[in-house]
This record gives structure tokens, C-alpha cells and sequence, in this order.
């Protein structure tokens, strides 16, 4: 029952108007981000995302299970996402929407098929068991962009995550409690991103990183999903109105110079985490009331 | 009497706050409910002034008077939940039409609230206003009807006067629509209402009034605002600056609203903004 709230044809017009003008409600340029924030949590793997009005909580977690019979070197990696009431009055429990199955979806081709992180170095035990890692994506406000924001928070989340150290000995798995061993970090091959344009106007306006308004008023969306490298590892224009071959050109080199700036971004807040943990673990190790 | 008085939902409005004049009667605004009334049979035999009325709030926030309009509200922190109540100014969006009715959207996952095909000014069945979907109508929302399921109803018209009362009621053609907190919304209200000394103290909201000096030479600017969140704004007498002065007007209140900024801040705010859109003043 419960649906998006369609958008007036006043704020429809306005925003296409204001477009032609090169004006955007919130006073960005067409191809600029809003202010994105990247924070971690206490655990490993736990990320918060906050892109302008856009705010996600990303958690990655590890478990030993047996890996499919088809691939026996492989571990497996999964992407959940659930758009609960939580993000949105729009959004029901329980019951899968558009936007959950298309976003998603990319999701998936974006960071998953792209083998971002290398699925044969969770095998423990050929064919017998191996690493699962699951990222599990919360939506706690929403503005639009879901897609970007979840792909970065995915990403970070994957980077930050250490997973405990696992031993086979005589044929027997052992896994080691985080403060038995140091935590091993996982095997991240690239670093994709997904990015969003949206077009109006018959294709003449395309802009970055859209608000809700504004992707409902929007023709049709863009996304690309590239590494630092420039390698194009996904792109598409599933739905809406045509959109010129030279966008795609065009928009590749944009999109790619967000890419970076994000992954900066992400790095940064890596680092400075890193950092603070380090000082943090020196602090807990020097206590006098520890166990030895 | 001047320091502020914070109430809790199920609190009683302590009877010395209530307006000391009788003779219009009280009106009560959002977050207030009637408890009790004196029964007439009892006030006749209390020989003292007994308290009236028993008024207790259903939501928290700061109690309000207005001994002008002998009204009594409650100011409550800025959430987007909007609770319909009878005599707001709402800005509401046509979902679509039946014979007698308009049936729009207040709050978009609410259930729909009508508004009459003829409850306009001057409305006949001829004249009647042709709204489509995504129209938009400012209107008074008339009753909240009681019990489960009860339609809330809206009316761009005061039915006793046949007018558009007050001023502006009706559809709104062109311009945008913001959003803001309804705590945000009602504190426009009363700044836009009360005097221009009181203004300052009363809700801290210089925003208004500094927009309107600085863009009354690009044109002025119409301003609609509904308590459900919901803020039109319309430039079209600007000229070519109309978009931009429409987008700074909207930045400068949903900015203010999620910074909760003082008034200096505020005319700081609108300068940088209309600097920033490159709007001459």
C-alpha cells in the first residue's frame, strides 16, 4: 500500500526550470557530490554512511560454512540489503519493491561480479569449508542516491573488516579468537564505486548524486561503476527516456575523477580509524589489570 | 509568566497561564486537548472561581499564548510528523477527484483527506476549480472528524462567509514547495503573524523579513506556508532571477531549520546564500 510520494507538478516543473538555469535546490553544481561522511564503528566491518540526507549503516561479518559443490576453492560473499520503514514511511517490512530489487541488483554486478573482493582466498579447506562474508546494508534516511551511498559504504566496509585467523591442523579447522590472534584483513582485489547520473530535459541536463526530488523528476538514471584505474566494470541505463552515446563518453571521465575523490575519501577516514585503534589497543595492552 | 513553561504529553496547563479574558472564547492549537469542563450544575454551587477548564498537552514542547486571539499552543521540537488539527493552514497535494471531492494528500503516507469541489471562493458548479493530480491547494483543514477512520476535511472557503478567509486560500499555480520540520512551520506562522517588535522574542525567525527587504527590488516573492511541513514559495514577479531567488529562499529555511540558527546568524545566512546565487541586492 505504501508508495513514494509522488511529486507535485510544481516541484516537477521548478526543479526541470531551474535545471535549464544550472541551478540545483541545494545550490550544487551539476556534477558535485554533497558532503559525504565515512565513519566506523567499534567492530570491524562497521560503517556508517552519510551522504547529505542520505545516511546508511553498513555491517560486514564472517562465519565458516561449506562452500558450493560446483566451486569447491571459493568462498562466498553476499551483498543484503532490506529497505525497511525505518529509511523511509514509504517503504514496508517485509515486502520487496522496485527499488530494493534494482538497487540490489547493481549492487551485486557492481562490487560482486566485479570480484572487487577475491572469493578463493576465503577457501580454508577445499571443498569442505570456507569463509562467508556477508555485508549487510541498513538504510536509516533517505534522499535519494542509495546506490552510490551503499557501494561506498560496501567498500569501506570490506576494506575496514578483519576476519579471524583460521588454522587447519590435522585436518581440523581452528579458528582463532580475535584477541588470540591478529585478525587478518580481506583480499580486496579493486576498489569499484558506483556512480549515479540522472538526465532531464531530453538528455541535455545530466547530474550528479540526486536527491529524491530530484530523481523523481528525473528522465532517466546513469551508473557507472568503476576503479581507480578507470577500469568500466559496470554500466547501464536500465529505464526512462533515451540517453545520448556521448553522455556515456562524456560522463566515463566525470565519474571516474568522483571515483577517486571518494576512494580518497574513504581512505582517509581508513587511515585516521587505523590510527586511532593503534593508539587505542597500545593503551589497552599497557593496563595493568589485563589477564597475562 | 515570561519564563518559557515546558510540558509533558499528559501534563495539566497549570490554570494561571490560561488567558485571564473570558469573553471570547479559548482556542486551542496544536498539542492541546480540552480534558474536562465545568459541569454548569457544579459552577453554580462553587462560589469561587474554580478552574474552568482542564487542558492537558499531547505533545511536548514549550507552551505558547496569544492573548490577542485568547489561543493557547504548544511549540514542539522539530519533527516531521504532522498531526492534523482543526483551523491549520495545510498545504495539500490533489491525489485525485470524485464528483463531490478532491481527495489530497496532507502527509503522503497518510490516508487522503477531502476537500469539498465547491468549498472555494466563489465556486459554483460552473465555476468550480478543474484541479488535476499533482495540483496544488492551500486550505484550512475544516474537521478531523472522530474515531477510526474518520476523513479529515478540508476547505479553501470559511463556510459562514463564502470568502477566502484568511487571504491566499486556494489553489496554488507555479512555484515550489520545501520541506520543513512542522515545529519549523509553525514558528513561520506566528513570526509572520505577530507584530513587527514582538517578532524577535516571539520566534526567533528574522529570516522572512530579511529576504523580503533584500529581494523587494528583484520583485518580492510570494510565500505559502503549510503546518504540515510543507513551504511554497513563488518569484514569479522576479523576472529572470526568479529561479534563483526561489532556490535561495528555500535553502535559507530548510538551512535555518536543520541548523536551528540565531537570528544574526540568520541575516548572515541569507546574505551568503543570495552572495552564492549571485542575486544583486
Amino acid at each position: 500500500m505504501n508508495k513514494e510520494a509522488p511529486l507535485s507538478i510544481a516541484e516537477r516543473d521548478f526543479i526541470l526550470n531551474a535545471l535549464r538555469e544550472d541551478v540545483r535546490l541545494d545550490g550544487r553544481a551539476a556534477d558535485q557530490l554533497r558532503p559525504l561522511k565515512v565513519s566506523f564503528g567499534e567492530e570491524y566491518g562497521h560503517v556508517k554512511v552519510q551522504l547529505g540526507r542520505t545516511s546508511l549503516v553498513i555491517r560486514v561479518s564472517a562465519e565458516v560454512t561449506k562452500p558450493h559443490e560446483d566451486r569447491p576453492f571459493d568462498g562466498l560473499f553476499t551483498i543484503a540489503m532490506e529497505l525497511t520503514a525505518m529509511g523511509s514511511p514509504a517503504w514496508d517490512n517485509g515486502r520487496q519493491g522496485d527499488l530494493e530489487t534494482y538497487v540490489t541488483n547493481v549492487l551485486d554486478r557492481v562490487i560482486r561480479h566485479s570480484n572487487a573482493l577475491d572469493t578463493e582466498s576465503l577457501c580454508i579447506v577445499k571443498g569442505v569449508s570456507c569463509w562467508s562474508i556477508r555485508a549487510d546494508v541498513h538504510v536509516t534516511d533517505y534522499d535519494g542516491n542509495l546506490i552510490d551511498g551503499a557501494c561506498i559504504g560496501i567498500m569501506a566496509g570490506l576494506q575496514h573488516f578483519r576476519r579471524p585467523d583460521a588454522v587447519v591442523k590435522d585436518g581440523q579447522v581452528i579458528v582463532y579468537g580475535l584477541d588470540q590472534r591478529v585478525p587478518v584483513a580481506l583480499n580486496i582485489t579493486h576498489k569499484p564505486l558506483a556512480v549515479t547520473f540522472h538526465t532531464f530535459d531530453e538528455g541535455k541536463r545530466v547530474i550528479l548524486d540526486a536527491t529524491r526530488k530530484e530523481e523523481q523528476a528525473a528522465e532517466a538514471d546513469v551508473v557507472f561503476g568503476l576503479n581507480n584505474a578507470g577500469d568500466v566494470c559496470f554500466m547501464s541505463k536500465f529505464s526512462g527516456s533515451p540517453v545520448d552515446a556521448m553522455v556515456f563518453v562524456n560522463k566515463t571521465s566525470v565519474a571516474l575523477d568522483k571515483v577517486k575523490e571518494i576512494n580518497a575519501i574513504i581512505d582517509k577516514a581508513l587511515q585516521a580509524d587505523l590510527a586511532m585503534r593503534a593508539k587505542k589497543g597500545m593503551a589497552e595492552e599497557s593496563r595493568a589489570e589485563n589477564d597475562r | 509568566m515570561s519564563s518559557p513553561l515546558v510540558l509533558l504529553p499528559g501534563d495539566e496547563v497549570p490554570s494561571e497561564y490560561l488567558p485571564a479574558s473570558s469573553s471570547a472564547p479559548l482556542r486551542l492549537g496544536a498539542g492541546l486537548r480540552l480534558l474536562s469542563q465545568p459541569h454548569p450544575t457544579t459552577t453554580s454551587s462553587s462560589s469561587t472561581q474554580a478552574p474552568s477548564h482542564v487542558l492537558t498537552a499531547t505533545q511536548a514542547g514549550i507552551l505558547s499564548t496569544d492573548t490577542k486571539r485568547n489561543a493557547l499552543s504548544i511549540l514542539s521540537f522539530p519533527h516531521r510528523r504532522y498531526i492534523p488539527t482543526a483551523n491549520d493552514l495545510v498545504i495539500a497535494q490533489i491525489h485525485h477527484s470524485s464528483p463531490d471531492y478532491f481527495h489530497c494528500m496532507i502527509t503522503p503516507q497518510a490516508p487522503h483527506a477531502v476537500l469539498g469541489q465547491l468549498s472555494f471562493e466563489g465556486a459554483t458548479k460552473k465555476t468550480r476549480p478543474m484541479l488535476k493530480q499533482g495540483d496544488l491547494v492551500y486550505a484550512r483543514v475544516l474537521s478531523i472528524g472522530l474515531g477510526a477512520g474518520a476523513e479529515v476535511e478540508l476547505a479553501c472557503v470559511n463556510p459562514a462567509t463564502g470568502r477566502a478567509e484568511p487571504g491566499g486560500l486556494g489553489p496554488l499555480n507555479g512555484g515550489m514547495v520545501f520541506d520543513i520540520s512542522t515545529g519549523m512551520a509553525s514558528r513561520l506562522m506566528r513570526a509572520s503573524s505577530s507584530t513587527g517588535e514582538q517578532q524577535d522574542g516571539v520566534a526567533g525567525l528574522v529570516v522572512l523579513d530579511e529576504l523580503g527587504k533584500k529581494l523587494e527590488k528583484a520583485g518580492g516573492f510570494e510565500i505559502a506556508i503549510g503546518r504540515n511541513g510543507k513551504v511554497w514559495v513563488d518569484c514569479s514577479n522576479s523576472g529572470d532571477v526568479a529561479v534563483k531567488a526561489t532556490v535561495a529562499i528555500g535553502r535559507c529555511l530548510t538551512t535555518i531549520d536543520e541548523h536551528d540558527l540565531n537570528p544574526a546568524d540568520q541575516k548572515k545566512l541569507v546574505s551568503r546564500v543570495l552572495r552564492e546565487l549571485k542575486i544583486e541586492v
